[in-house]
């Protein structure tokens, strides 16, 4: 956070292959130090949320606007989601505690829509204090890439 | 790639940081030891590259979306 600031922070506005126009400040990017499995040379991401896919974050690349890979927190589909992170995760990303960072999965979205899958092999974790990201495999992991998602929503979903 | 030969209990450095340790040979499977500091990831390559592989699928299905794209606010777990 910005402290004393009298001065706003500049805004960059960038065309997105996905989402159009998008205005963003240098303290909205998310910086993946490692960039991601098939995406190695990518550094610099954007989380989004657009009205669409209210559920979705989506981390659109600021270095390749085609690149937009979407993201859900996994214990809206997964109360029991129990991640056994390694410790190189924690170290390298400077987290101490549960507070500082966010945890997002990949999903794969059909074209059916009812038939997603979720990367619960691979979560990404964030940072919230340095703004750093890195996907990360759990070990040994009896969770898989390809978790289909329940069919049957949380328990706020509305009945037809 | 550079190719190396080592018995067991020889070793190879990769870096300052990284020792790979021939622990046994049985036939045609070969266990290693690594040592290397807490930070750095130690994987099976096969698992990586499933990584890789969902992730570049996950892009190429992402929906279209609509709407004017937000800032994603990221929350700790509660």
């Amino acid at each position: 956070m910005k402290t004393g600031a009298a001065m706003e922070e500049e805004k960059i506005t960038v065309e997105l292959a996905k989402f159009g126009a998008c205005t963003y400040a240098e303290s909205d990017v998310i910086e993946f130090p490692w960039g991601l499995p098939g995406f190695p040379t990518l550094h610099r991401w954007l989380p989004l949320t657009v009205e669409s896919h209210p559920s979705f974050v989506w981390f659109q690349s600021l270095e390749d606007h085609q690149v937009a890979i979407p993201t859900v927190d996994p214990w809206l589909l997964f109360e029991n989601y129990e991640p056994k992170t390694p410790a190189y995760a924690f170290t390298s990303l400077e987290i101490r505690e549960a507070a500082d960072f966010a945890t997002l999965c990949v999903v794969v979205v059909t074209p059916n829509a009812e038939e997603m899958t979720i990367n619960l092999m691979a979560p990404i974790l964030v940072n919230l204090r340095n703004h750093r990201a890195r996907q990360i495999m759990l070990d040994n992991s009896t969770y898989s890439t390809r978790e289909p998602i329940p069919r049957k929503a949380p328990a706020s979903s509305k009945t037809a | 790639m550079l190719v190396l030969s080592r018995k067991i209990n020889q070793s190879i450095m990769i870096g300052d940081d990284v020792r790979i340790v021939i622990v046994a040979v049985d036939r045609d499977q070969v266990k290693l030891g690594i040592e290397a500091p807490r930070a750095v990831p130690v994987h099976r390559s096969e698992v990586y590259e499933e990584i890789q592989r969902a992730n570049r699928e996950a892009l190429g299905a992402a929906p279209a979306a609509s709407g004017k794209p937000e800032r994603a606010t990221l929350r700790p777990r509660k």
